[in-house]
């Protein structure tokens, strides 16, 4: 109990809430490093998941990307990175970015490959030509697995940045390995529950995200379980 | 660039090869570490999971509280969890393996779960009707059904340990994650790049291993 | 069908080798003759690794039985693990040893053998023990890039005192809270840098720090052998901040038998200054292994089998 208090504490002195090692520009350091990564991510995985999909060519490839993808130890992968590109948020990004894809190119191409024949059909029967098929009728009803691949690989990047303290990189992870360097578990655990905290607020603006972009007809059908991603842990 | 400079006069290939030549020892020593690592861990969380799973599975009441408890565990950064275990349980394995074995517990159960809800009403009225109790019914008909979801936890669950396993350097676990710390600290990249890619084909082994182990175990999904 | 069962088949036969493999690969039997057990810990960089190394493999030859614990972390990090008897032996450094003990009270000297009584002094109670300090040294230091140096004419740390709020100090995460690094630099020199940048302990984010200009001023180590070769020079410590860090192997009283306590002085005794510089040089510059290293200098002062 009394080191729940001491937990309190730290984070209630005001020493902690200014300054370049203060919360506020740790949040924002994680907060920018993890966004930016996932952003590059999904800006190159998106596209190649949803097209592989639409088309059903490579599935193989598609499918076993998160496999892969979940046996690439981040820890490895940010020592390479400094290692090739020295300090700074550079190779911080580019190693995140290389974590953040493998979920979202899966999970985009299954969601496409799942949309119902019948209804692909249906739409074609209708006139729509492909690339309007694509985009007003599948990518709509792609939305709840394609953004539980977003959240799934946001929440995990917000946890993995945590590890680029030890590349010299700022962001939450800073109160985890200075504290523990220095044998201040408050503020070990304080760093952990920002972190914590952070994810959770990624996994719920990103669920509302979701909720805006799926179309008002299949909103009420809730994505069974194990449709749903599947567990990506990287850090 | 920066990186230039840093390596200027001092440019290290990638792999020294009469290094890694002498050392293969090293690298064995440290995969089976690594392994053992791996097989507690995913053996553990088995342990634990599948009471669990079937508990909660049973008892609708239990089912959130216990995927709450673990998912909560499961968004703490491991190396956040590993730190803070080393006051109680030290430069153990069993603080490393605290902190693997909740995040496997979460992966099973949630699988196990699954698959165990997947199990169609139909074939679950039929046991009934051929005398099937409770137990009878849970061991001959519901978990063989659930068998392919449990594995696919099983196969996450292994891959994502071998990967989190490299963390647990920083807390002085012996494993190909020691040898990537090495590389971290020494500026040495034989050891950080072999020990990265080591690490990546032992987790691919292991999925692989576990795909033909499900392959064997459930061999109604083989045809069709 | 038959092809597919004799696939799953040999899919669980490796599995059965790789659980048969970690099995017998997994318990270590001690020497029937072993002397007994020691544990010996290293700071995270590379030098401890050596020290480690070197008095590790010297109990063994003597008959005990070592296990390493190497880049464990930081003097906060391995304290309580000794004290807690986690690990048994570590090579410390008298002055900034003393000054944790006696948590910063500033007893410590330029002469090594006051600095390790008044260890002692404070070690008594907790269970520990540190023997004889060698003669060799290795302080904290200060290095700028040459370039720096040139530009702002420096050569000592005093020279700093006009510019160091427009400069930036890189260290590892413990330099705010040690007396020989930033808080040491404010009292002693009466510098207050702009910025302070966590990195790591004398290792290759601080090195990559001073190429990328990320930082101006950073804490390498005074017996460190890559400094020239990286175009860093040191700052000369003319207010004398630093004082006797001698090697002190500092010990678990459990563990400091006087076998062990022989062994482990006739290795201090021998080492040198710059047998530290050469043997750190091999490593972050050759990338040799430390227990080679180790091995090396064992060898070298007749330790060899």
């Amino acid at each position: 109990m009394t080191f729940l208090y001491s937990v309190i504490q730290w984070l209630l002195d005001p020493k902690q809430w200014s300054g370049p090692s203060g919360i506020p520009t740790r949040v924002l350091e994680h907060v920018t490093i993890s966004g930016e990564a996932v952003l590059i991510g999904a800006l190159i995985a998106l596209p190649l998941g949803i097209v592989l999909g639409h088309y059903g060519r490579f599935g193989n490839i598609a499918i076993s990307v998160s496999n892969v993808g979940r046996a690439v130890p981040s820890f490895g992968i940010l020592i390479i990175a400094f290692q090739i590109w020295s300090l700074g948020d550079l190779p911080i990004i580019l190693a995140l970015t290389a974590l953040a894809i493998p979920p979202i190119v899966t999970n985009s191409f299954v969601a496409m490959t799942e949309v119902d024949k019948d209804i692909k059909d249906a739409a074609r029967g209708m006139g729509y030509r492909d690339l309007v098929q694509l985009l007003r009728v599948e990518l709509p009803l792609a939305v709840p697995l394609v953004m539980a691949g977003i959240r799934t690989s946001a929440v995990q990047v917000v946890a993995t940045a945590t590890l680029a303290a030890y590349i010299g990189g700022g962001g939450l992870g800073r109160f985890i390995v200075d504290g523990y360097a220095t044998q201040v578990y408050p503020e070990v655990f304080a760093g952990a529950i920002l972190v914590g905290l952070l994810a959770l607020a990624t996994e719920l603006s990103l669920s509302g995200v979701e909720r805006l972009l799926t179309p008002r007809g299949i909103r009420l059908l809730r994505v069974p379980a194990d449709r749903r991603a599947t567990a990506f842990k990287t850090a | 660039m920066a990186a230039a400079l840093f390596l200027q006069g001092l440019e290290q290939p990638w792999i020294i090869w009469d290094w890694l030549f002498t050392h293969v020892q090293l690298f064995i020593d440290a995969i089976e570490q690594h392994l053992l690592l791996t097989v507690i861990a995913v053996g553990s969380g088995m342990v634990i999971s599948l009471p669990v799973g079937i508990a909660a599975h049973r008892y609708m009441w239990l089912r959130n509280p216990v995927l709450t408890v673990f998912g909560i565990l499961y968004t703490i950064p491991s190396l956040a969890l590993f730190s803070i275990l080393v006051p109680f349980t030290g430069f153990t394995i069993l603080t490393a393996e605290i902190g693997l074995v909740a995040y496997t517990v979460l992966i099973l159960v949630r699988n196990i779960l699954v698959g165990l809800e997947a199990v169609p009403a139909d074939v679950l009225d039929a046991a009934d009707g051929m005398g099937y109790r409770r137990t009878a019914r849970l061991l001959r008909v519901e978990l063989p059904l659930a068998l392919p979801s449990i594995f696919a936890g099983l196969r996450i669950a292994t891959v994502t340990t071998i990967g989190l396993i490299t963390i647990t350097a920083v807390i002085g676990q012996v494993s190909l994650g020691q040898l990537i710390y090495r590389g971290l600290i020494e500026g040495f990249r034989t050891p950080l790049l072999v020990a990265t890619l080591l690490s990546i084909v032992l987790a691919l082994f292991a999925d692989l291993t576990l795909a033909g182990a499900q392959r064997l175990a459930t061999p109604w999904s083989r045809s069709g | 069908m038959n092809r597919k069962l004799s696939s799953g088949r040999l899919v669980a036969a490796l599995m059965a080798v790789v659980f048969a493999a970690v099995a017998c690969g997994s318990t270590s039997t001690p020497a029937s003759t072993s002397k007994g057990t020691v544990t010996v810990a290293g700071f995270n960089f590379p030098e401890s690794s050596i020290l480690a190394e070197i008095y590790g493999q010297a109990l063994a030859k003597d008959g005990y039985t070592v296990n390493y614990k190497l880049l464990l972390g930081t003097r906060e990090v391995l304290s309580p693990a000794i004290k807690a008897g986690q690990v048994d032996l570590y090579p410390g450094y008298a002055a900034s040893d003393l000054e944790f003990y006696n948590n910063k009270a500033g007893e410590a000297t330029g002469d090594a053998t006051a600095t390790t009584s008044k260890l002692n002094s404070h070690l008594q109670s907790i269970g520990l023990v540190a023997l004889t300090p060698s003669p060799a040294v290795d302080q904290n230091a200060f290095a700028v890039t040459k370039a720096t140096a040139q530009k702002y004419s420096l050569t000592k740390l005093s020279d700093l005192a006009p510019i160091a709020s427009q400069l930036v100090l890189g260290a590892g995460p413990e330099c705010p809270s040690r007396p020989y690094c930033q808080p040491g630099l404010e009292s002693v020199y009466g510098l207050h840098f702009k910025a302070f940048k966590p990195l790591d302990t004398d290792g290759p984010a601080t090195r990559a720090a001073f190429a990328s200009g990320a930082i101006d001023v950073g804490l390498v180590f005074s017996s460190d052998g890559d400094l020239n070769a990286r175009g860093l020079v040191v700052l000369q410590d003319d207010k004398h901040l630093e004082a006797a860090d001698n090697i002190v192997p500092i010990l678990r009283q459990a563990t400091a038998s006087n076998e062990v306590k022989r062994v482990l002085n006739a290795i201090s005794a021998k080492l040198t200054t710059s047998d530290l510089v050469t043997m750190n040089s091999q490593v972050s510059l050759n990338h040799q292994d430390a227990d080679a290293v180790a091995t090396a200098w064992l060898q070298a002062h007749n330790y060899s089998n």
